[in-house]
């Protein structure tokens, strides 16, 4: 760590520094802000202005409050885990980094609530009740390190939401920094869905825009009594989605329902946590059923015997916590295993209705045809929710852009087929011209006009979430604002 | 044609191939970074990450970083300094990384690119000078030193230097080294100097040789005589070459992979005629294995570093691989077990020494919630890093239980800092290598009084 004084000139720099209380607390130099380039998505890189490191709501309200006042581009960053590009400084933003605002405020297990700053992981929340028999439901591949923070502006889903619901489900109340600096609350005393619009609601997903989170109340729930998991082999990817939608209409709603195809397991073997899954199937199921004891081995004894139906090659229930645990490190680790396989990949998220899953598969594999590119399927299958991983090296010429193309066809075909072509990853840069896909352009306008009720100036997180104005009707009303 | 292919067999060993900004010979091995996803599954697991909250103090950061030095986007300058010589070269992102992105290698790699393109200068060149090249690489020097450091102990200097408050001149992480320091005995090396052959108890099942380290031998040689015991009760016969050195770790840490290499053939030299080396430091343990790394551009001694390093065991998976006699007296002990990064995350060993422990009548063991943090000795990191070191101690402090007596481990870097974090604290646990436990154990069923 360095003690010596600020050493640039930048009256803005000097500034920050001022407020975060010393050069502890800021990044200005190349080498420190080269970290913070990019996110999770990797495709489009761009050095910050600066990174400060705020301890409390008081001192991100004066960053936001001197960044609105001088017109400086500045947005909000937790652990960088985002798979849309959420955090990347796009205009040389001034970036919060909240990771220092990692304390876990309060526990009200009585009100089922707990109280977090952004900063906190999202799996030490579960791990801090565990003992207590609580835990937090949200769970995104990567808990181990995202923030509950970023969780609320991307609205992040992941295995077990299928039944439990994603974040926006679980979040009572926010304390939120306004683009202008002013600090309010959302949801006081965690009391659900109060009178008036839901505001909770829209900033939670709002990618960043809208506001800077501080404070979130989150619903925690109680353990469930009992839990199986079972792991099913197919040989033809058909026989495993109808076993999903079998499973759906036979009125069962399992924790999870997870689906990976072969290229998949292949980056999962090749990697840190492998099961020994067969490499010659066409997809696995992880399935997890929880809830009340009674019922449980009925309801995996109805699953075993879809799976069965469904012409399984090998289904299995886990025997213990230990081989249940390893099965879902093996599944949650899956996106980071396929730097195992390619040195870099482009991971989509669409979201399709469960019934067209073989065709879009079918789809996407002339897709990966058409371009010279692997494209590995990783799957929320009870959601409907696909997570195409295109698999390509940017130190090679045009591949970049052949993975970038061939992603946003993936998506294309989602949206083709009545989907979404986000699910829980955010939209961020990565999708938003894709947003044409689903909305037209005065809808695009409805939902920019409500960004510039909260955010004027546009100063916070520009250029994400929706397509960039130049087109049509966005365009025509900057021009009519001029005059 | 033929020609030209025996020119390039009779070139230079080390070929300067240089690496975008990397100029000098064994650049960073660029299939490394290429395994890094970027997606940050190893943030939680870094020590300094935890603590700054920074991402160039991140496993992910500092991966990105070299890249771009390696890319020709970055230039190597002082301000890089800071990021990778921060690291712990704990290695806990390797266990972390779900596509196994071998971190610790690069950092030490980018160290030695660093090194040669800015080289210290001043007090900290003559410091990391006299004792890297100075005194580790030698060992009549080091027991010098070591009898220099029994001489201040026991001619009652130490005692009029803590009275004399004359320690409060040092810096304060200085002086509380100083307080900490255990009480030197006779290096093993030294006092089987003529003994060709240290016999097994009973009848001869292997033959083994010793690392004896140098620090080991100096700081904690009654760890090395205990390993001794141990080993000949379980029916090895012990070989101590004497042409051994240091393991090199503390220099290619450093940055300075020159004398690292140099230190390597020796060691791989003197222990060619055994077929297992034992070591009880995981630092060094680690640096042997890993030797085949340090001879990327070097076919020939590449071969021998690889065979060299199948030979190398660590003392707790030894004894749990070939067998040993489950000591039958009980030792009424409440014991917690610390991971050494070296031995945990650096060579995959975390079972055998627990199951040592338990096959332990009466023993007692007491889980440490995150036991394999590191505790902030990380070689000689504890005097170059002392303010991160400090933090990176207390936050495994308080991991530590409260109610056990003796706190384990395998590694002496480790133990002077958990030693030091036991006084800090104001703790009373005592910190013990694992071996000393099961030597104790065996010296109790002997009837011999074990002195904790």
């Amino acid at each position: 760590m360095r003690k010596t004084a600020i050493q640039t000139k930048d009256p803005h720099i000097q500034a920050l520094a001022r407020i975060v209380g010393g050069e502890k607390s800021i990044l200005y130099k190349k080498e420190d802000l080269i970290a913070y380039d990019c996110d999770g998505f990797t495709v489009h890189r761009h050095l910050p202005k600066a990174v400060v490191f705020p301890k409390n709501t008081e001192e991100v309200a004066a960053i936001v409050k001197y960044c609105h006042d001088h017109d400086l581009p500045f947005l909000a960053r937790g652990a960088g885990t985002g798979l849309s590009g959420g955090a990347i400084p796009l205009n040389g933003e001034v970036v919060i980094s909240l990771t220092r605002m990692k304390r876990l405020l309060h526990v009200d297990l009585e009100n089922r609530r707990a109280v977090v700053e952004p900063g906190f992981v999202n799996l030490k929340l579960t791990n801090s009740i565990a003992d207590r028999g609580y835990y937090y439901a949200p769970d995104p591949s990567s808990q181990y390190c995202c923030t509950i923070g970023g969780n609320v502006a991307e609205n992040a889903g992941g295995a077990h939401c299928l039944k439990y619901g994603v974040t926006t489900n679980h979040i009572l109340g926010l304390e939120v920094v306004l683009p202008n600096g002013e600090i309010i609350e959302i949801g006081e005393n965690g009391i659900p869905d109060p009178p008036g619009y839901d505001l909770l609601g829209l900033l939670t997903g709002s990618e960043g825009t809208l506001g800077i989170v501080t404070k979130i109340t989150v619903r925690i729930l109680k353990n469930p009594e009992a839990k199986q998991t079972v792991l099913a082999y197919f040989d033809r990817v058909e026989d495993a989605s109808q076993a999903v939608s079998d499973i759906i209409s036979a009125g069962m709603v399992p924790a999870a329902l997870e689906m990976m195809d072969q290229t998949a397991i292949e980056g999962v073997e090749a990697a840190a946590f492998p099961v020994g899954h067969p490499k010659d199937i066409e997809a696995l199921l992880l399935i997890e059923v929880d809830g009340i004891s009674a019922g449980i081995s009925e309801q995996i004894n109805e699953i075993l015997h879809i799976c069965k139906k469904r012409n399984v090659r090998e289904v299995k229930v886990a025997q213990s916590e230990e081989e249940r645990a390893r099965w879902w490190a093996n599944r949650k680790t899956g996106f980071s295993a396929m730097g195992a396989i390619s040195p870099d990949y482009l991971v989509q998220d669409g979201v399709i209705p469960r019934n067209k899953l073989p065709e879009v598969l079918k789809n996407i594999r002339a897709i990966s045809k058409k371009y010279g590119l692997r494209i590995a399927n990783i799957f929320h299958a009870g959601d409907g929710n696909l997570h195409p991983l295109v698999l390509f090296d940017a130190r090679k010429p045009g591949e970049t852009e052949r993975a970038l193309a061939a992603g946003s066809e993936c998506l294309q075909v989602c949206a083709a087929v009545g989907g979404s072509i986000t699910g829980e990853h955010g939209v961020g840069i990565e999708k938003k011209e894709e947003m044409r896909f689903i909305f037209s352009d005065e809808e695009i306008v409805a939902q920019t006009d409500i960004r510039d009720v909260f955010n004027p100036k546009n100063l916070l997180n520009a250029g994400k979430l929706f397509p960039t104005p130049g087109r049509c009707v966005e365009m025509k009303q900057v021009a009519s604002s001029i005059k | 044609m033929s020609l030209r292919e025996s020119e390039i067999k009779s070139g230079p060993a080390c070929t300067t191939v240089s690496l975008g900004n990397y100029r000098f010979s064994d650049p960073p091995d660029p299939s490394k970074w290429a395994d890094c996803v970027h997606c940050g599954m190893c943030l939680e697991s870094c020590p300094t990450y935890e603590q700054t909250g920074q991402e160039q103090h991140s496993p992910r950061g500092r991966v990105h970083l070299m890249k771009s030095v390696g890319e020709g986007k970055l230039e190597i300058t002082e301000d890089l300094i800071d990021p990778i010589f921060t690291c712990l070269d704990c290695r806990a992102c390797t266990t972390a990384c779900p596509a196994d992105v071998d971190v610790g290698g690069l950092i030490e790699q980018v160290r030695g690119q660093i090194r040669q393109a800015i080289p210290l200068t001043g007090w900290k060149a003559l410091v990391s000078d006299f004792f890297l090249k100075g005194v580790f690489p030698y060992p009549s020097r080091l027991h010098l030193l070591g009898s220099l450091l029994k001489l201040y102990q026991k001619s009652g200097l130490q005692t009029f230097a803590r009275k004399a408050k004359l320690l409060r001149m040092m810096p304060k992480h200085l002086a509380e080294m100083e307080a900490i320091l255990p009480e030197v005995g006779v290096p093993v090396r030294k006092k089987y100097k003529h003994t060709n052959v240290i016999k097994a108890k009973g009848e001869t099942k292997h033959t083994v040789a010793l690392l004896t380290g140098c620090v080991m031998d100096v700081m904690f040689s009654d760890i090395n005589e205990a390993t001794i015991r141990v080993l000949t009760r379980n029916g090895n016969d012990v070989v101590i070459p004497q042409n051994q050195t240091c393991c090199g770790a503390l220099h290619v840490h450093a940055g300075d992979r020159e004398t690292g290499r140099r230190l390597a053939k020796q060691n791989i030299e003197a222990f060619r005629h055994v077929d297992r080396v034992i070591v009880n430091a995981a630092g060094c343990g680690c640096m042997l294995k890993e030797y085949p790394e340090l001879f990327r551009d070097d076919p020939e001694w590449h071969e021998k570093a690889e065979q060299f390093a199948q030979k190398v065991e660590d003392i707790s998976k030894y004894l749990h691989d070939t067998g040993y006699d489950k000591p039958k007296t009980e030792l009424n002990m409440r014991i917690t077990y610390h991971d050494a990064c070296h031995l945990a995350h650096g060579q995959g060993i975390r079972q055998e020494p627990r199951a040592l422990l338990t096959s332990i009548p009466g023993v007692e063991m007491v889980a440490m919630p995150n036991a394999d943090r590191c505790c902030g000795s990380a070689g000689i990191y504890n005097l170059t890093h002392p303010e991160m070191a400090g933090a990176v101690l207390e936050s495994k402090m308080e991991h530590v239980p409260q109610d056990v007596e003796l706190i384990s481990m395998g590694n002496p870097g480790c133990m002077l800092q958990m030693a030091l974090g036991v006084m800090k604290y104001g703790r009373n646990q005592k910190v013990v290598h694992t071996v000393q436990i099961l030597d104790w154990a065996y010296q109790k069923e002997e009837g011999k009084e074990v002195r904790i």
